[in-house]
């Protein structure tokens, strides 16, 4: 069982040429464990993709601390998989050399690797296109093949920063079913940054709204909807309910944000 | 073809006199003489080992040391200065200095190629490499990438083609500096021909040896580009 706690993490950007610093995060406290499904909804610029970054290691927190099953989090490292929104396959590999870069990183043999690597394209549809090159699959390939990435790794838990925000409607809500079905089966800590309610409440079990910049954790929504949901709980009227709230909540933050503005 | 049909009407047509300008068959004929009289062969095979071995030794110095300026930037802080200022040094003055040093012998000729092609390879890979899109950096070390991996799986893999493309670019003015190292104490190759066809007025046989040159660097250029497209078939795909 993986937690992550994060501690007072604050995080301000240093001045910039005559610009006051820009204080990104206020301190955010969170314990997150038990294969929850997480996701953060909160306006654009509202630092929620600088708290994925802080608990990915990519960025350090200004003060506060991120801690991953009782250990400090210094800096990125392979037990927390991470899938970019921009398109962040390498090139010049295959997809089953993509899928398998992190195992090779630690220097499983080729045999073994590929296995895995197979396993995952199966799992995510995408058989018949191990030997193609990124260049060659279509955007939601590309981000299918980037979860995969990511899982190939075997993380202690999947960080995932609006994965599916360039991608048309169709394609994402079929990603959106794919990702929970993999995690339904898996069972795994996973934290997913979005501005999309739906897209929130479909996946998560618990729904974190964050603040408009400074961004601070506003409302913390568990989720009750059963599993295995399928595309058509998005009428019933729990469903409805929910997105209701949170359309208040972020409505509330959008006008603060183009109030500022 | 107008060059040549231009050329023909300037010398045939009796407009350039004969000694400054030799007529397109002239050369021609001048050419076949050099090849089978000669031994104009050995000068070509004498100036285009000269050529590769000068530019791989650059290469294996610059590549690596461009990779490491370009991944490191406390390294390319301070070397960087330096590699600046040798770029604005040509080759060209340093035959004199490098003749007292290294003689007139091969080791000379290469040491020009060398310091001609070292300095833009390094910056240029460093610029190159310096750029490689943040966001694979960043996935790879999320994969669990060391230092070393993202070097060598990473930032190396992903400016290959461009580094290839650069080298092409420089072995072609690595072919001017042969020829200006050529020119100047040398007992063989391309350059040599040329300055003693000047003292003999033969200008068929220094056309001929220009249209080599060009004819060379023309097949080289050929080559790497089909080297490159086999070697990155992701960047075709």
């Amino acid at each position: 069982m993986t937690t992550l706690v994060i501690d007072q993490v604050t995080r301000t950007f240093p001045a910039r040429q005559g610009h006051a610093p820009t204080r990104a995060l206020e301190p955010v406290d969170l314990s997150i464990g038990n294969n929850d499904f997480v996701t953060i909804l909160g306006p654009s610029g509202c630092g929620k993709s600088t708290l994925l970054r802080i608990v990915a290691g990519l960025d350090h927190p200004t003060s506060g601390k991120v801690l991953l099953d009782g250990h400090e989090v210094k800096g990125p490292g392979a037990d927390r998989g991470m899938v970019f929104q921009s398109y962040t396959l390498f090139p010049w590999l295959t997809v089953r050399e993509n899928i398998a870069f992190g195992l090779r990183e630690r220097g499983v043999p080729e045999g073994k690797r590929n296995a895995v690597a197979d396993r995952f394209i199966q799992q995510i549809g995408l058989k018949g296109f191990e030997n193609h090159w990124p260049k060659q699959l279509s955007g939601g390939m590309q981000q299918r093949c980037a979860i995969a990435r990511a899982l190939a790794n075997d993380p202690k838990i999947l960080l995932l920063d609006e994965p599916f925000g360039a991608l048309d409607n169709q394609t994402r809500v079929l990603m959106q079913e794919m990702l929970l079905g993999i995690w339904e089966r898996d069972q795994k800590t996973v934290l997913f940054v979005t501005h999309d309610i739906e897209e929130a409440i479909f996946l998560g079990s618990r729904v974190l709204v964050m603040s408009a910049r400074p961004g601070r954790i506003k409302a913390d929504i568990k989720i009750d909807l059963p599993h295995p949901r399928s595309y058509k709980i998005k009428t019933s009227p729990e469903f409805v309910a929910l997105k209701e709230r949170l359309v208040e909540e972020i409505r509330a933050e959008a006008l603060k944000v183009a109030a500022e503005a | 073809m107008l060059f040549v049909a231009a050329w023909s009407l300037a010398t045939f047509g009796g407009y350039v006199s004969k000694t400054f300008l030799a007529d397109p068959l002239t050369m021609l004929r001048e050419g076949w003489d050099l090849l089978v009289k000669f031994g104009f062969l050995y000068d070509i095979g004498m100036t285009v080992w000269r050529v590769v071995g000068g530019f791989v030794l650059a290469a294996a110095i610059a590549v690596p040391l461009g990779l490491l300026m370009g991944a490191y930037k406390p390294i390319e802080a301070f070397l960087e200065p330096f590699v600046s200022f040798a770029r604005y040094l040509p080759a060209s003055a340093f035959i004199p200095l490098l003749i007292l040093w290294a003689g007139i012998g091969e080791l000379q000729k290469l040491l020009i190629i060398f310091i001609g092609s070292v300095f833009q390879i390094i910056l240029m890979i460093t610029v190159t490499v310096g750029n490689t899109r943040r966001d694979l950096v960043e996935a790879a070390y999320t994969l669990g990438a060391s230092d070393r991996g993202i070097i060598g799986r990473v930032l190396l893999p992903s400016a290959a083609p461009d580094i290839a493309e650069i080298l092409r670019l420089v072995l072609g003015w690595a072919w001017t500096y042969v020829i200006v190292a050529e020119l100047i104490g040398s007992s063989s190759g391309i350059g040599h021909m040329i300055t003693d066809s000047q003292a003999l007025l033969n200008t068929g046989q220094i056309i001929f040896g220009i249209i080599v040159i060009g004819l060379i660097g023309l097949i080289s250029d050929f080559l790497f580009k089909a080297f490159n497209a086999w070697l990155f078939p992701w960047k075709l795909a």
